[in-house]
């Protein structure tokens, strides 16, 4: 009896050996391998300046790569980067709105401008603006709109014709709790369609909740990929403990790290510690430890003695 | 090619929505200062003793006016567009696109034509109005008109793309665009006979696509058409302009 053979998953956007350098000599992106497949939702995690707005800049063939590949649904995009958008839906981190036009205009003209016929662009936008909950503004201009309505607003522009791949930088950036949520189910709708995902996101949250795999990219290189468990798995301490000082209760809480439960309990007790935290690590620590980012200043890390 | 014109239209009617809720600026740049310049270079003609007592003066000021509605409509108003959708992220909005940067700009060209064609008609009514005749012959000479504006608008429309597109900054490209519009207009002989300006500015304006856009409009208006060679300069000016605004405008970064 032969093991049921698992389907390969079909890679959508295929990335290797991608490097930026900008003509002042920054390098940006120093070599990013990563692939995402069909209904895949990947997150990309990184400090500020680690490159991942350049990379995405890069697979939605904004900026061009000073060398390296990336297919998009086997069209290369360095080289057809016009065939390449035809299959992608964008909504960078930064980008204008005509404020003249009313939101409806706005997603019917950018529907036709991505080659729908007046009729189905009509449809497409109304679609757009259920999903993302502005059938109530539809005829406000774009001009009296708050700063999270006008950024759903760039989602539905990425979302019109139900592109097979979304590319996403920061796409809940100034998002209320609620709109963020409704914009995950969004995403969520799309890839149990079929589509691919890649978004940027500073919220540890955010990644763990939406997406299938993160790829956190620090100095400009993937340093780790995978599930939240999987990059959880790589800690060498995976239990957290935060605890008060009972010598100087004006420190703020100090925290430290422990492979496992028994090694942090017998911490515990060898402290005497009658106000403190036992958690298992979380992505924030995983987050912290492979991308190598400095500890938030608000706490101290000490190991025990 | 469809899908191009297609495309042009949709960046068209986006700017189009614009012009409707800021007419106010639009007629203040493309008649309000024409005909306040209309007026002055009458004044300051009649106290030369070439007012506007001359039918041929009258015609003169009238191209002029045209010109420089043209100037201000499709190098200041539109550079400031182009600008204004750079820097504020809303080309980034259209590179998200499969948009061909081309088709952009021939929107952009198309709406800048169609601000045109509205001053023009608008001052050649106003002019009649206020007993301004022309020769215009039609359907001829009204034919020969078009086609100088639309060469006209044409050219500087892409002298304003290429200061769009190479701006370092908003302030930049603003105050490039904005001393452009006005000197296309005071540095060629739109107002005044070529004789009448200094030297320099005699050569300097040969280069001005104004100073033979002028001359053509004031010929159609008085009822000749010999405005060929005229034309043939236009046609180069807004070859050579567009092929370059065309080059420039890419939605990529190196």
């Amino acid at each position: 009896m032969t093991a049921p053979v698992r389907p390969v998953p079909e890679t959508t956007v295929r990335v290797r050996g991608l490097v930026k350098r900008y003509k002042d000599g920054t390098v940006a992106n120093r070599g990013i391998d990563l692939d995402v497949f069909r209904g895949d939702i990947v997150a990309i995690l990184g400090p500020n300046g680690a490159g991942k707005t350049t990379f995405l800049r890069q697979v939605t063939t904004e900026l061009r790569p000073t060398s390296g590949g990336i297919a998009v649904f086997d069209v290369d995009a360095v080289r057809h980067p016009q065939r390449a958008k035809r299959l992608m839906g964008i909504a960078p981190q930064e980008a204008g709105l005509f404020e003249s036009l009313t939101v409806l205009q706005h997603l019917e003209l950018f529907a036709r401008l991505k080659g729908m016929s007046k009729h189905d662009a009509v449809n497409a936008a109304a679609d757009v603006a259920e999903e993302l909950g502005l059938t109530g503004q539809v005829h406000k201009r774009v001009a009296t709109l708050s700063g999270g309505q006008q950024r759903r607003i760039l989602i539905g522009v990425a979302l019109l014709g139900r592109p097979p791949l979304l590319v996403l930088d920061e796409p809940t950036t100034g998002l209320d709790p609620a709109s963020r949520v409704a914009v995950w189910g969004v995403l969520r709708r799309a890839a149990a369609h079929g589509a691919s995902v890649i978004f940027s996101t500073h919220y540890m949250e955010e990644a763990e909740r939406l997406s299938d795999r993160i790829a956190i990219i620090s100095a400009g290189t993937v340093v780790a990929c995978g599930t939240s468990g999987d990059l959880i798995a790589q800690l060498k301490d995976s239990y957290r403990l935060s605890y008060q000082d009972a010598s100087d209760p004006a420190r703020p809480w100090r925290v430290c790290r422990y492979a496992t439960f028994a090694e942090a309990c017998a911490a515990i007790q060898h402290q005497n510690l009658s106000e403190y935290s036992l958690a298992r690590a979380s992505l924030e620590d995983a987050y912290f430890e492979l991308a190598g980012h400095p500890f938030p200043l608000d706490h101290s890390t000490e190991a025990l003695q | 090619m469809r899908r191009r014109a297609a495309d042009a239209l949709c960046v068209f009617l986006i700017h189009l929505a614009r012009l409707r809720t800021e007419a106010g600026p639009f007629v203040l740049a493309a008649l309000g200062f024409p005909a306040v310049m209309y007026m002055f270079a009458s004044a300051v003609g009649d106290q030369a003793g070439s007012g506007t007592s001359d039918p041929q003066h009258r015609l003169r000021f009238l191209a002029g006016s045209i010109v420089f509605s043209l100037s201000m409509t499709a190098v200041s108003w539109l550079g400031y567009l182009l600008l204004e959708n750079r820097f504020t992220g809303r080309l980034r909005l259209f590179a998200t696109l499969p948009l061909a940067p081309s088709s952009y700009v021939l929107g952009i060209i198309v709406f800048a034509l169609a601000q045109s064609a509205i001053g023009t008609i608008t001052l050649l009514v106003a002019a009649r109005l206020l007993g301004v005749h022309t020769a215009l012959a039609l359907p001829l000479g009204a034919v020969q008109l078009a086609t100088v504006i639309v060469l006209t608008v044409l050219c500087v429309s892409g002298i304003a793309v290429i200061i769009a597109a190479r701006a370092r900054s908003f302030s930049e490209g603003s105050l490039l665009t904005d001393a452009l519009g006005a000197g296309l207009v005071f540095l060629a002989p739109i107002y005044f006979p070529p004789d009448a300006m200094p030297r320099a500015l005699q050569l300097a304006s040969t280069v001005l696509p104004t100073t033979y856009a002028a001359h053509a409009v004031r010929t159609a208006l008085a009822g000749s058409s010999q405005i060929g060679a005229d034309v043939l300069v236009l046609s180069g000016m807004a070859m050579v302009a567009l092929g370059v605004g065309f080059h420039v405008m890419r939605w990529r970064e190196d």
